[in-house]
C-alpha cells in the first residue's frame, strides 16, 4: 500500500500523469458544475411553477387532514396554511329576476391567513392592468373574483348570501395564484375565512369538499418525501405537474434540456479520459516491464497499478469537485438577477455524482488495459521492439460502454437519454474505425502509386500523410475521439440554438389564452363574429362538448373503488369531457389504431396517457352516462396530445354523429391581447351564461420559465463549449510525443523547418478533416434523434451550422496540433531524441 | 536432465523458435552453457546471432521451446511466469543497454525499486549507500533526464546490485555510451562483481570487454561456435 502512495507521489512529477489528472479533474468539474447548476436552475423554475399551486407542496384529502402532517411541516420550519375547497351557490339581490335575487355556482375556498404562500392575489388597477395585492380575508368578509362580480352585478361593500351567512365583499380580485386545476370545471371564485365555515353551515356530513394543507419553504421537498409514505386513502399529494399538463410538459422539457447539457459534459469527459489515459498507459508499459523483470508477479503488478490508478483518480476527482463547486458558483453569479427569486442553494448530490462519474469512467476505461499491462512479458525489457500489449480488446470496449451508460444514466436519470447516448457512442466508434480505415487506405494507395509526390512535387506533406498510416491504430482512435468531441460541440450548438428555438416556437406568442365554455348551440353563430381571428385568418373554432361519467368498461360496471391508482380513481369519480371533431385536431398524433372517419359511429379516440392510467386498450368498449342517457363506444385509436400547444385538447373524441342526440354545449379558444377588456364584455353581453376562462397567467408562467431556462442554458452551453475546446486541445496534445520524436529525427536527418511544417499541416488537416466529417455526420444523426425521439420537436437544421462545424473542426485540430508540436521546431533535436 | 549443483547457471540444449508469418524462425538451436559461481561470461556474436535471446533465456525472462535452464541446481525454465518472477526477486540483477530507468523517479527511487518490490524496510538507506558506491552520492535526487548517459548507467548498475543478487545479467551495458564512459562503466561493473562475488553474464559487441571475461560463448546463426 505504501509503495502505491509513494509511486503516486513520484508519478505526479511526470507530464503524462499530470495531464491525466488534469483531464479527469476537468471532466469531473464540467460534469459537476453543469449538473449542479442545472439542479439549481431547475429548483428555481419549479418554484416559479409552484406559484400556480399557491404553495410548494399541497396535500389534499376528502376528509380533514390529520394534525401530524401540519406538525411535521412546522417542525421542518415550513410556512403552512390550511384551506377547504367546495362548490356552493352564492346569491345577491337582483331587480331583474322574479325571485329578486340572482345566483351562481361558485368555487369557494375557505382559507387561513396567510394565503397564498406563493405568488399573490392580483387586482386590476385604474389602467386595467393586473397588479399584486396583499390582503388576508377576515371573518365576516369575502373576496370575489371579477367573473362573479360581473355575473351577480356586485361590488366592494355589497353583501352576498353564502350559506347561512351574509358576508360583505371586501375585495374584487382579478386572479389568485392558485390557477392550477381543471379549468373546464372552474366556476367563479370566492375566498372566505376558514373561521366562517361552521357558522355558514355549508359543510355538513357527506358534503363534497376538499381539505388541503399547503406548505412552502426550503425543505418542502423533504416534507413531500416524508408525507408521501404516510398518505392514507382519499389523501393525495398535488403537484403542479399533475394538475396542469402543459406545465408538466414545459418542466419536463426544461429538465431534459438541462439533462442534455450534463450528458454532453460526460461525453467530453469520455474523450478527455480515453486520450489522456492512452498516453499515460503507454508510459506505464515500461514501468510494468521493469516491475516484472525485477521479480513482481502478475498479481502484484496488477494490484499495484489498479491501486495507483485508484489513488490518482481520487485525487483528480477531489480536485474536480472543488473546481465544479467554484465553476457553478461562478455560473450562478453570472445569471444573478435573471430569476425572480435567488437560485436555491446547491445540493451536494451532483458533486457526489460527478465524483462517481470520474471514478467510474477512469476505472471503466483503465482496468482492461491494466490487466493487459500487468501481463507484459518481462523479456520486453530486452526487446523494446516487441509488440506492445493489447488494450483489453472486446472486454475493454464493453466495460467502457457500460461505464458510459452508467454515468449518462446517473446524470440524466432517464433510460432513453442513456440509450441514445450510448448507442450514439457505439455507432460513432464503429463509424470512426471505418472512416479511419478508408482514409488510410486512400493515403496508402496514393502514396504507393507515387501520384501524390507529383502533385506540386512536395514530398514532405506526403510524408505527413504517410505518418497517419504508420500509426494506424492511434490514428483511428484520434479520429474517433476528436470526432466525438466535434459531434458533441456541434450538437451542443444545435440544441442551444435551433432545437431550443423550435421549442420556444411551440408556444407561439398568439397561442390561445382565453377559453369560452358553456356556449349553447344557437350562440355559436352569434359569438363567432365577436371573437378575434387566429393568426392564419380563421374564425374561432367551436367544439361540441358533453360531460359524461364513465360507468362501464366492456359492459362491466366500474366505480372508483375498482382502481388502485389515485389518478384513475379521480378520473372515474369525475365527469369526462367528450368532444367530437370530423378531423383529428392538430397537435394530436395517433399512436395506435386509426382515427375514425366521417361515417364511423359509436367509436372513440382516447388520449394515450389516460388510457394507460385506466388500463384501457384498443378494442375495449366503454360506457358513459350523459345526463341519464347512456352511450357505449369502442376505442379505435389512441392519441398522443401535445399539451404545449395550448389549443383546446380533449382526452376523449367521438364522431359528431355520436354526440348529435345528446345535450351539449360548445367550447372555443382564442388569443386576446392582455389589455383587451372589450371583447369579453361584448361576449358576456350577448351570452351571459357563457363562462370565460383566462389561461394567460399560466401561459405567461410557462413562457417565462422557457425564457429563463433559455438564458440559463446559454451559460451552461457556453461553459460546456469552453470545457469542450479545452478537452479537445488536451486530446490533440496528448498524442504529440510520437510526432515530436519523429520530427526531431527528420530534422536530424536534414529536414528543413518548412518541410516539417508542411508534413505537420498535412497530417493535422487530414486528421481534423476526418474528425470534422465524422463529427458532422454524428451530430446530424444525434440531433435528429434528440429532436424526434426525446424532445419531440419539429426541427429542420440549417446546413450552415454543419458547414461551419466541419471547417471549424479542421481548423481547430490544425491549430491545436500546430501549437502542441511547434516547440519541436525550436528545440534542439538532440534534446527531444534524448528524452525519447 | 543433468544439473550441476556447483554451477550458478546451467543451460542444456536450449532452442528458441518464433513464428515468422507462416514460417518458423529458429533463433537458438541446441545451445548448452554452464557458468560456475563467481565466474564472468561474455556472449558475443554478430547482430541477429541470438545473443540477447540467449541472455533472456538464461535470465528467466523468456522460456525456451526445448531444453532447460537451472540456477544453482534448481530448474527454473519449467516454472510458471509468476513463480519465475518470485525467483528473480533479489536473486538476479539486470543492466540494460537503454538503462531502463523510470523517468518520473529520482536516481535514489530508481535504485530503491527492487528493494521496495521485495518489501525491504531499509530500502532508502541501502539504495543511498549503493549510489555513493557508484559515485553518485550527490546526484540522488536528480531525475534520469537530468543525468548523462554514463550516470544513468551507473544508477542502473546500483539498481542491479542493490538487492545483493547472486547473478547479474547485462545486455550490451556499454552499447549506448562513448568509449571512455563505456570503459568506466565496465571497470565499475567488474569491480562490484568481484567485491560482491556475483556471477556476471553479459552480452557485448565489444571484443575488449569480452576479453576481460573469464569465459566467452560465441554465437553464429543461433549455434555456439566457440
Amino acid at each position: 500500500m505504501n509503495l502505491i502512495f509513494r509511486f503516486v507521489r513520484r508519478e505526479l512529477r511526470s507530464t503524462e500523469a499530470r495531464i491525466l489528472v488534469l483531464a479527469l479533474a476537468l471532466a469531473v468539474a464540467s460534469v459537476g458544475a453543469v449538473a449542479m447548476f442545472a439542479d439549481r436552475v431547475k429548483g428555481a423554475f419549479v418554484n416559479q411553477a409552484n406559484v400556480l399551486l399557491g404553495a410548494d407542496v399541497m396535500i389534499s384529502g376528502d376528509r380533514p387532514l390529520p394534525e401530524n402532517f401540519t406538525a411535521q411541516a412546522v417542525s421542518l420550519g415550513l410556512k403552512v396554511t390550511q384551506s377547504t375547497r367546495f362548490g356552493s351557490m352564492v346569491s345577491a339581490p337582483s331587480k331583474d329576476t322574479p325571485l329578486g335575487k340572482d345566483s351562481a355556482l361558485t368555487d369557494v375556498k375557505a382559507v387561513n391567513a396567510p394565503y397564498p404562500l406563493r405568488g399573490s392575489i392580483e387586482v386590476r388597477n385604474a389602467a386595467g392592468d393586473r397588479v399584486p395585492f396583499k390582503a388576508d380575508v377576515k371573518p365576516g368578509e369575502v373576496f370575489v373574483d371579477e367573473r362573479l362580480a360581473s355575473r351577480l352585478n356586485v361590488k366592494v361593500g355589497d353583501t352576498i348570501e353564502l350559506g347561512k351567512n351574509t358576508p360583505r365583499i371586501s375585495l374584487v380580485f382579478a386572479e389568485e395564484p392558485e390557477v392550477a386545476g381543471n379549468f373546464l370545471s372552474a366556476s367563479p371564485k370566492v375566498l372566505m375565512a376558514n373561521a366562517d365555515v361552521a357558522s355558514s353551515e355549508l359543510l355538513g356530513p357527506g358534503s363534497r369538499a376538499t381539505y388541503r394543507l399547503q406548505v412552502a419553504g426550503n425543505k418542502s421537498q423533504e416534507f413531500a418525501e416524508l408525507v408521501k409514505a404516510k398518505l392514507g386513502p382519499g389523501q393525495r399529494m398535488e403537484t403542479v405537474r399533475e394538475l396542469r399538463p402543459e406545465v408538466r410538459s414545459t418542466l419536463e422539457k426544461s429538465e431534459q434540456f438541462l439533462g442534455l447539457a450534463a450528458s454532453f459534459a460526460v461525453f467530453l469527459a469520455v474523450v478527455a479520459i480515453v486520450l489522456a489515459l492512452r498516453r499515460y498507459l503507454k508510459r506505464e508499459l515500461d514501468t510494468a516491464t521493469l516491475f516484472r523483470t525485477l521479480g513482481a508477479g502478475q498479481r502484484q503488478t496488477l494490484m499495484h497499478f489498479v491501486g495507483q490508478f485508484f489513488v490518482l483518480a481520487i485525487i483528480a476527482c477531489l480536485l474536480g469537485v472543488v473546481l465544479a463547486y467554484a465553476a457553478q458558483a461562478a455560473l450562478a453569479w453570472l445569471v444573478r438577477g435573471l430569476f425572480a427569486s435567488d437560485l436555491p442553494p446547491a445540493g451536494w448530490i451532483p458533486l457526489v455524482k460527478a465524483f462517481a462519474t470520474g471514478l467510474v469512467l477512469l476505472l471503466g476505461f483503465a482496468i482492461p488495459p491494466l490487466v493487459a499491462l500487468s501481463a507484459t512479458p518481462p523479456v520486453r525489457a530486452l526487446r523494446r521492439d516487441m509488440p506492445s500489449v493489447g488494450s483489453g480488446g472486446v472486454f475493454a470496449s464493453i466495460l467502457g460502454a457500460v461505464a458510459v451508460l452508467a454515468v449518462v444514466m446517473m446524470q440524466s436519470q432517464d433510460i432513453s437519454t442513456g440509450a441514445i447516448f450510448v448507442g450514439g457512442l457505439v455507432a460513432l466508434v464503429a463509424a470512426a474505425t471505418i472512416v479511419a480505415m478508408v482514409l488510410l487506405w486512400l493515403i496508402r494507395t496514393l502514396v504507393r502509386s507515387g501520384k501524390l509526390s507529383r502533385v506540386g512535387g512536395r514530398q514532405s506533406w506526403v510524408y505527413g500523410l504517410a505518418n497517419l498510416d504508420r500509426r494506424r491504430l492511434s490514428t483511428a482512435l484520434q479520429i474517433a475521439c476528436l470526432g466525438l468531441g466535434v459531434m458533441t460541440l456541434i450538437t451542443v450548438g444545435f440544441v442551444r440554438t435551433d432545437l431550443f428555438a423550435a421549442w420556444q416556437k411551440s408556444v407561439p406568442a398568439d397561442a390561445p389564452n382565453r377559453f369560452l365554455i358553456n356556449v349553447q348551440q344557437e350562440q355559436v353563430a352569434v359569438l363567432q363574429p365577436l371573437l378575434p381571428k387566429s393568426s392564419d385568418g380563421k374564425a374561432a373554432e367551436f367544439f361540441p362538448m358533453v360531460r359524461g361519467r364513465l360507468i362501464a368498461v366492456n359492459d362491466k360496471p366500474v366505480t372508483a373503488k375498482d382502481y388502485p391508482d389515485e389518478r384513475a380513481k379521480r378520473l372515474v369519480d369525475r365527469e369526462f369531457n367528450l368532444s367530437a371533431t370530423a378531423k383529428m385536431p392538430p397537435a394530436n398524433k395517433v399512436v395506435a389504431g386509426d382515427y375514425f372517419d366521417d361515417k364511423a359511429r359509436d367509436v372513440m379516440s382516447l388520449e394515450d396517457g389516460i388510457a394507460k392510467t385506466l388500463g384501457l386498450n384498443l378494442g375495449d368498449t366503454v360506457t358513459f352516462d350523459v345526463a341519464g342517457d347512456k352511450i357505449t363506444v369502442r376505442i379505435t385509436s389512441l392519441r398522443k396530445v401535445d399539451w404545449d400547444s395550448f389549443r383546446v385538447n380533449f382526452f376523449a373524441l367521438v364522431p359528431e354523429a355520436t354526440l348529435a342526440p345528446l345535450p351539449k354545449s360548445y367550447i372555443t379558444a382564442f388569443h386576446l391581447p392582455k389589455r383587451d377588456n372589450k371583447t369579453l364584455a361584448s361576449v358576456v353581453n350577448v351570452a351571459p351564461n357563457v363562462l370565460a376562462i383566462d389561461v394567460s397567467e399560466i401561459m405567461e408562467r410557462v413562457r417565462s420559465i422557457v425564457d429563463q431556462v433559455a438564458r440559463a442554458l446559454e451559460f451552461v452551453f457556453a461553459f460546456t463549449l469552453v470545457a469542450g475546446l479545452l478537452t479537445l486541445y488536451t486530446a490533440v496534445i496528448a498524442t504529440q510525443d510520437e510526432r515530436r520524436y519523429d520530427t526531431a529525427l527528420i530534422r536530424t536527418l536534414g529536414g528543413t523547418k518548412s518541410q516539417i511544417r508542411a508534413a505537420l499541416i498535412a497530417e493535422f488537416s487530414a486528421l481534423g478533416g476526418a474528425a470534422g466529417l465524422l463529427g458532422v455526420a454524428g451530430s446530424m444523426l444525434l440531433t435528429w434523434v434528440l429532436a424526434t425521439r426525446l424532445l419531440k420537436i419539429d426541427f429542420v437544421a440549417s446546413p450552415a451550422v454543419w458547414l461551419i462545424g466541419f471547417f471549424a473542426a479542421t481548423a481547430c485540430t490544425l491549430l491545436a496540433g500546430w501549437m502542441g508540436t511547434r516547440s519541436v521546431l525550436t528545440t534542439p533535436p538532440i534534446q527531444v531524441l534524448r528524452e525519447g | 536432465m543433468t544439473t550441476n549443483a556447483s554451477a550458478a547457471i546451467q543451460a542444456d540444449n536450449l532452442s528458441r523458435v518464433v513464428p515468422l508469418g507462416e514460417r518458423q524462425l529458429t533463433i537458438l538451436d541446441d545451445v548448452s552453457v554452464t557458468v560456475t559461481e563467481g565466474e564472468t561470461l561474455a556472449i558475443i556474436g554478430a547482430s541477429g546471432s541470438g545473443k540477447t535471446t540467449l541472455l533472456g533465456l538464461l535470465a528467466g525472462l523468456d522460456r525456451p521451446n526445448s531444453g532447460s535452464v537451472s540456477w544453482h541446481g534448481d530448474v527454473v525454465s519449467t516454472l510458471s511466469e509468476d513463480a519465475l518472477a518470485k525467483r528473480r526477486q533479489g536473486a538476479v540483477g539486470f543492466v540494460f543497454q537503454s538503462f531502463q530507468l523510470l523517468p518520473a523517479l529520482t536516481a535514489l527511487e530508481n535504485v530503491m525499486l527492487p528493494l521496495e518490490l521485495a518489501g525491504a524496510r531499509d530500502a532508502q538507506s541501502r539504495a543511498a549507500d549503493w549510489l555513493k558506491r557508484v559515485g553518485l552520492g550527490d546526484r540522488m535526487d536528480h531525475l534520469p533526464k537530468q543525468l548523462s548517459g554514463g550516470e544513468q548507467q551507473r544508477v542502473a548498475i546500483a539498481r542491479a546490485f542493490v538487492a545483493s543478487p547472486k547473478i547479474v545479467f547485462a545486455d550490451e551495458p556499454t552499447g549506448n555510451l562513448d568509449t571512455d564512459t563505456g570503459a568506466e562503466i565496465v571497470e565499475l561493473m567488474f569491480t562490484l562483481n568481484r567485491e560482491q562475488g556475483t556471477t556476471l553474464v553479459l552480452v557485448t559487441h565489444d571484443p575488449e570487454l569480452a576479453a576481460r571475461c573469464g569465459h566467452v560463448v560465441r554465437l553464429a546463426r543461433g549455434k555456439v561456435v566457440q
